[in-house]
């Protein structure tokens, strides 16, 4: 039968992964949902965050789990500008003008990090331990970038639902000429959102960097853009707390369908590639939610 | 209400957004053709016009031979000197031009009785495939050249042959490893690289004289058709010499965590594991091997090892790992262990690494340009082709390419001996390098070796 080991061990990978899934995500569904703006560029702002983090640890011996808060500060930083210099015009734009927009400025980032960075893959070892449990081995740094993960989304979720600050957001996100009338001044709650949907995304992907520790590089975040994409429409495009869930669920997917893509190969003898194909299951999963929830699964 | 006002008002907003992005744009790339610009000039003499023409700076160095020489034979070259493949398209020419210039002042190429030198002639592909393709056309049509090295890498060799098979022009590969172009059945294209296929046999060969009894092989590659060719080559190659294969499966180019694919190898129990891509996914691979705890007398890695920043990444676990390689530049080819039946042709190493240096110097301007296997496969090819118009006693690139048959040549590359049929290299060996104490070092094969291999790994078995 299936080795007990491997299930364990994709069900730890699952959630240890889902966690960073959930907290790049959240950055890009911040800024959805109350900006109402798609940011195509957000790679670039996960490839910002991840070397921060390698600078910082390979060249100052920052520990890795400080370099988290100082990506956030500078992606809180880098939104408000950047707000205040593109995506303001941008707010109620029509989607081609947002999409055209952000996507220049996320090429934009990636080509002058390739340009004072080189085009060089770079990576750290941070190497705190691990602990075996059950034959399966549990690598401490990447635990520690979960519960990172966990924590920024945690602050958010309270920052949203404890707060005057996340009053007045939910207000302009649920009607934005009702915010006005009520005193809101909803362009600096849009700052504010831009900021703080940034800097999740900057710290997001200095949270990446503290879990791979290999692979940095300009374009890295290409493929993050995808997933985090599928992962949102996938938790209802806007909703804060489901794209974590939604970050877990898709984690989780992908390690059942590798079991079982697994299991295909070695007891039906059928010759395919399970690893490979376990992207396709995801994307099958998100046609499915796409037809039988087309407003997300977290969405209420 | 609101909402269609508010449109109005942004669309001139949107306007002004758009114009500011451009201005932006506009400016960072004026920044960068001036930095680029600088950078042109202190790097390459001239830009864009130093392709075009190649060797009358040299005349002046080999004057004396020169009045000798009845004519010029040109060897026409699509290399990459920007764009993505630079580097090594840079150190392909580098590497030519030194063999070129030895033979020169060796006294060229001797046919009919008369004594030709030999000029290359070459222009700047930028590492684009359409480019590729005007480039072949023009050396052809334009400049009359009968023999041709392939530009750098499978994919841009892929696009130039079908352009000299159209025209019956000898064309050499030296950067494209690829199986495929030569299941083509072009006539006129050859290669004096090992192919993808045989890329881990000399490794499987060395496991095999270290460790007789050893059995389980573990076979882990990264989902591309380079890298697939490899393992397929490796699968077969390990059953041959009678190793179990008892684990081979890909990842995908963008897989985050292999964690899952790895505790699957780890439970498969293997005593030797081969694979891996390209050098972002065999960094990876190296560290999360390490994380999920996967032991093993010996790691072989394709491309990645080969890279000098692999031990800067990755620190203590990169040693011992072990990669194969088409050349490298402390290997002891020397016309003293010339296999029997090859005959010696070309440059010594040393000689070669002192044409290589002069010529990076002094032509291209780069005195840094460091020496790797891209210039060595490129010499080999000038070397190759200079020997087959010698055996030939002909000009002509069919009698040329019936001559590259004969060939058993043993150069300062290794042996080069092509299959008549389809062109493929079948002689090269590949070298086998390992990481020892944060230094690469040639561990096979034995005869040309510089350090012993570390086997079975301390780190990655255990000990």
């Amino acid at each position: 039968m299936v080795d007990p080991t491997l299930v364990l061990s994709s069900a730890v990978t699952a959630l240890l992964v889902g966690s960073i899934y959930g907290v790049l995500t959240l950055g890009l569904n911040i800024v959805f949902g109350v900006l109402r703006i798609v940011n195509v560029g957000f790679g670039a702002f996960v490839m910002l965050g991840a070397y921060t983090t390698y600078f910082l640890y390979k060249d100052y011996g920052v520990n890795p789990i400080l370099t988290v808060p100082i990506a956030f500060a500078e992606g809180l930083v880098l939104g408000y500008i950047l707000y205040y210099a593109a995506f303001r015009r941008l707010v109620g734009a029509p989607e081609l003008a947002t999409l055209l927009a952000t996507f220049a400025v996320g090429v934009l980032i990636q080509e002058l990090a390739r340009i004072f960075w080189s085009p060089d893959v770079r990576g750290f070892i941070w190497d705190i331990g691990g602990v075996e449990v059950l034959g399966v081995r549990i690598v401490y740094s990447k635990v520690v970038a979960a519960i990172l993960a966990v924590a920024i989304v945690a602050g958010v979720y309270l920052l949203f639902m404890k707060t005057r600050f996340g009053l007045a957001v939910r207000a302009v996100v649920q009607d934005v000429e009702g915010a006005m009338v009520v005193g809101i001044n909803v362009e600096r709650i849009y700052a504010a959102s831009m900021a703080l949907g940034i800097g999740v995304t900057v710290a997001g992907g200095s949270i990446l960097a503290i879990y791979l520790q290999q692979g940095i590089e300009p374009y890295m975040g290409l493929p993050y853009t995808l997933l985090a994409f599928v992962i949102a429409v996938m938790a209802g495009l806007g909703s804060i707390v489901g794209s974590f869930y939604a970050g877990i669920l898709f984690g989780f997917f992908e390690s059942a369908s590798f079991l079982a893509f697994s299991m295909v190969k070695d007891f039906l003898g059928v010759d395919i590639i399970p690893y490979v194909l376990t992207r396709s299951a995801a994307f099958f999963l998100l046609l499915l939610t796409l037809l039988l929830k087309p407003e997300g699964l977290f969405r209420r | 209400m609101v909402r269609v006002r508010r449109g109005a008002v942004t669309s001139n907003r949107l306007l002004l957004a758009a114009a500011a992005i451009v201005v932006v744009i506009v400016l960072v790339a004026a920044a960068l053709l001036l930095t680029g610009g600088e950078r042109g000039a202190t790097e390459t003499p001239q830009p864009a016009a130093p392709a075009e023409t190649t060797q009358q700076e040299t005349t002046p160095a080999a004057a004396t031979p020169e009045e000798e020489f009845a004519g010029t034979i040109k060897i026409g070259a699509s290399l990459s000197l920007s764009g993505k493949y630079a580097v090594e398209g840079t150190r392909s020419l580098a590497g030519a031009l030194a063999v070129v210039e030895w033979i020169n002042d060796n006294g060229g190429i001797e046919v009919g009785g008369k004594k030709y030198k030999i000029e290359l002639v070459y222009y700047d592909d930028e590492s684009n495939p359409e480019r590729v393709i005007a480039i072949v056309e023009k050396l052809i049509t334009e400049d009359g050249v009968k023999f041709l090295l392939a530009p750098y890498s499978s994919g841009l060799t892929a696009k130039a042959a079908p352009v000299a098979e159209k025209y019956g022009v000898v064309m050499v590969s030296h950067g494209g490893a690829s199986d495929k172009i030569f299941q083509q059945g072009y006539r006129y294209v050859v290669q004096v690289l090992t192919p993808a296929s045989r890329y881990f046999e000399s490794t499987l060969d060395m496991v095999k004289k270290l460790d007789p009894n050893l059995k389980r092989i573990a076979i882990i590659y990264k989902e591309s058709e380079f890298a697939r060719t490899v393992a397929e080559g490796t699968k077969k190659y390990a059953e041959q010499l009678g190793f179990e294969v008892v684990f081979f499966e890909s990842y995908p180019a963008d897989a985050t965590d292999l964690t899952p694919i790895l505790t699957k190898l780890k439970a498969a129990n293997p005593e030797v594991i081969l694979g891996g891509g390209h050098f972002k996914d065999g960094l990876l691979l190296v560290k999360q091997m390490r994380e999920v705890g996967v032991k093993a007398k010996l790691i072989g890695i394709l491309v990645a090892p080969a890279h000098p920043d692999f031990y800067k990444e990755l620190g203590e676990i990169a040693n011992t790992i072990v990669y194969p390689s088409q050349w490298e530049p402390s290997v002891k080819y020397a016309p003293e262990n010339t296999p029997s039946g090859f005959e010696w042709y070309g440059p010594t190493i040393d000689e070669f690494l002192d044409y290589y240096n002069k010529v990076a110097a002094e032509k291209l301007n780069k005195p840094d340009l460091g020496v790797s296997y891209h210039a060595a496969e490129a010499g080999a090819a000038v070397l190759f082709i200079a020997k087959a118009i010698e055996e030939a006693q002909s000009l002509d690139p069919k009698v040329v390419r019936e001559a590259m048959n004969g060939l058993k040549l043993y150069t300062f590359f290794g042996k080069i001996q092509i299959d008549p049929t389809t062109g493929l290299q079948i002689a090269h060996d590949m070298v086998v390098a390992q990481w020892q104490e944060g230094k690469k070092v040639v561990i096979w094969p034995e005869a040309v070796a510089v350090a012993k291999p570390v086997y079975p790994s301390p780190i990655w078995w255990g000990g």
